[in-house]
């Protein structure tokens, strides 16, 4: 692999991927609606292609691998009970999507904000998702930064690769919003499905096939196809891994705020199914990625050089390792430009604009157009420090984000929730959260991943018992999700008739 | 038209852990996460079906 070839490759991929985010744009977004949630009319192909690259984020490609190669196939455990956690949307996707419709919601938080009829609950939401966000990002840059200089052998310097993947970030967002943002994420979507399945398929074809590559893990690394297996991953790691991320997709904003995406219920069917197929493959290629390593190059110092040590050994024609090593920091990008348009629009929408109420649609979006540099800065500059309390929070991030979830099924699903028990969950959660993984992560030998989710779910059920709901916002919330569900699509000789009649 | 994913996911973190503990053979544990990703992505069709009835 050659300088040369890695920079005009890069080069080349992001001619076309500027092509494509300016191809999407459709005149200027004048709204927070329309800059952050396309207009709310996303077809389901690209929500599906969108949703997998911002939720597949450089981990997948190099942590999965890895972590199959240190601890076996509880890596695909984890990431099947993961995988399970987003039929969540199946049934809080269409009651996300009634409600944004109705009351025109631009973020999760703002939402939170109107169930509880508290401007508070929506401050405290968007705050805890930067202090926890923000540090995943920079970690996903500096990500980036390795995954160039190790794989150019320093040619490429871990601060170029970092600035790089943040300028295309930036770029990416700058362009059309949300839109540019999911249309290149489909291009890294098809890219690295292809790109990836086709090494597994060549990888697996060198070491003599799918029965050979397990006979030798059988034989060599009988561990490998058990759990707990090599000892990594015991039952209460796996619960203290498991439980936050099968919650992801309700507790990440960056991908809950894609349920008021969809054009109809039908194009949100269609997302979900998409992005499940998709996550299938995927997972299944990363593990085997992991096998493969680990049958081909058993004595690796560190796990997570399975990934590089494959894509450059001789199984690997050297156009496809690049071309996935493209693809691995379009993955980061594409996961990264999608939180920072997020945190930007539930900055300005609900930290500006309940901070100084009555501020104009326009002046939101200014506010949110200049959030989303600095918060590509903030993450830039962490990358760069490499500050031992980022990683802390960047691991956090899915155990801490957990902390909203009591207060978001509480919303759909119990009208005796209150503010004060939804502020009290998120703000208790993160905080105990933080303390636990700053002492040693383990109370009473259970991690911060098993408890973030009880103490959110004590938190918000005992204070909103001790608390009064807000009756009118909680009727109103209620009766939009059953007003706009209710509605049936007509059969179509109705529809034909009902035309007829209208033309006379 | 949700439980029986949460049964594939109940039996996601039991059977591996009992059942399949010693079976280190592709088709343990290998098998049986990736056959129940399979029923999964099932269950989301058939679930999510009315969502074509619904009317913008």
């Amino acid at each position: 692999m050659t300088e040369s070839l890695i920079w005009w490759s890069i080069a080349i991929y992001l001619l076309i991927a500027i092509g494509i985010a300016i191809m999407s744009r459709q005149g200027p977004s004048e709204s927070m609606s329309g800059y952050f949630l396309g207009n709310r009319q996303m077809n389901g192909f690209v929500s599906a292609l969108s949703y997998s690259a911002t939720t597949y984020s450089a981990f997948m490609m190099v942590g999965l691998a890895g972590l199959t190669y240190a601890g076996g196939v509880g890596a695909l455990g984890f990431e099947i009970i993961y995988f399970a956690g987003v039929s969540l949307v199946a049934i809080f996707g269409p009651k996300f999507w009634a409600v944004g419709k109705k009351f025109g919601f631009v973020t999760p938080s703002e939402m939170l904000g109107h169930r509880y009829n508290s401007k508070h609950v929506a401050m405290a939401v968007s705050i805890a998702s930067c202090i926890f966000l923000i540090p995943y990002s920079a970690v996903q840059l500096a990500g980036v930064g390795y995954l160039l200089q190790g794989i150019t052998d320093g040619a490429i310097t871990f601060t170029t690769g970092v600035v790089l993947a943040t300028v295309i970030a930036i770029f990416f967002s700058y362009i059309a919003g949300i839109r540019s943002v999911m249309w290149t994420d489909s291009l890294q979507a098809i890219m690295m499905i292809v790109a990836s399945t086709l090494v597994a398929f060549l990888v697996i074809q060198g070491l003599g096939g799918f029965g050979a590559l397990f006979n030798t893990l059988a034989t060599e690394h009988p561990q490998s196809l058990t759990v707990p297996g090599p000892g990594l991953f015991s039952f209460v790691t796996f619960l203290g891994l498991t439980i936050p991320w099968f919650f992801f997709s309700l507790s990440n904003p960056q991908v809950s705020q894609r349920l008021f995406m969809p054009s109809s219920l039908r194009s949100m069917r269609h997302m979900l199914i998409g992005f499940l197929v998709f996550g299938f493959i995927y997972t299944m290629v990363s593990v085997l990625w992991g096998f493969s390593a680990l049958a081909a190059f058993p004595s690796l110092e560190r796990a997570d050089l399975a990934t590089p040590t494959l894509l450059a050994s001789e199984f690997v024609p050297p156009v496809l390792g690049v071309i996935v090593m493209i693809g691995i920091m379009a993955a980061a990008v594409s996961t990264i430009d999608s939180i920072m348009l997020t945190l930007a629009s539930m900055v300005s929408r609900d930290v500006y604009a309940n901070v100084k109420p009555n501020v104009s649609e326009k002046r939101q979006l200014l506010v949110g157009k200049f959030v989303v540099p600095v918060i590509a800065l903030m993450a830039l500059a962490f990358a760069e420090l490499q500050l031992d309390l980022i990683a802390v929070l960047s691991v956090a991030a899915s155990s801490g984000l957990v902390a909203m979830v009591p207060a978001l099924i509480g919303a759909f699903y119990w009208k005796r929730g209150t503010s004060a028990g939804a502020l009290a969950s998120v703000v208790g959660t993160s905080a105990f959260v933080l303390l636990m993984y700053a002492t040693g992560n383990s109370l009473l030998g259970l991690p911060a991943g098993v408890w973030g989710i009880v103490v959110a779910s004590v938190l918000f059920v005992g204070v909103s018992l001790a608390t009064k709901p807000h009756q009118a916002s909680t009727d109103a919330f209620f009766t939009a999700i059953s007003e706009e569900l209710g509605k049936k699509r007509r059969p179509i000789a109705d529809q034909a008739n009902k035309r007829a009649a209208a033309s006379l | 038209r949700i439980w029986l994913v949460w049964a594939v996911v109940l039996l996601s973190y039991l059977v591996p852990y009992t059942l399949l503990s010693g079976v280190a053979l592709w088709y343990g544990s290998f098998l049986f996460w990736a056959v129940a990703g399979l029923v999964v992505i099932a269950l989301n069709v058939f679930i999510t079906k009315d969502f074509e009835e619904h009317s913008n």
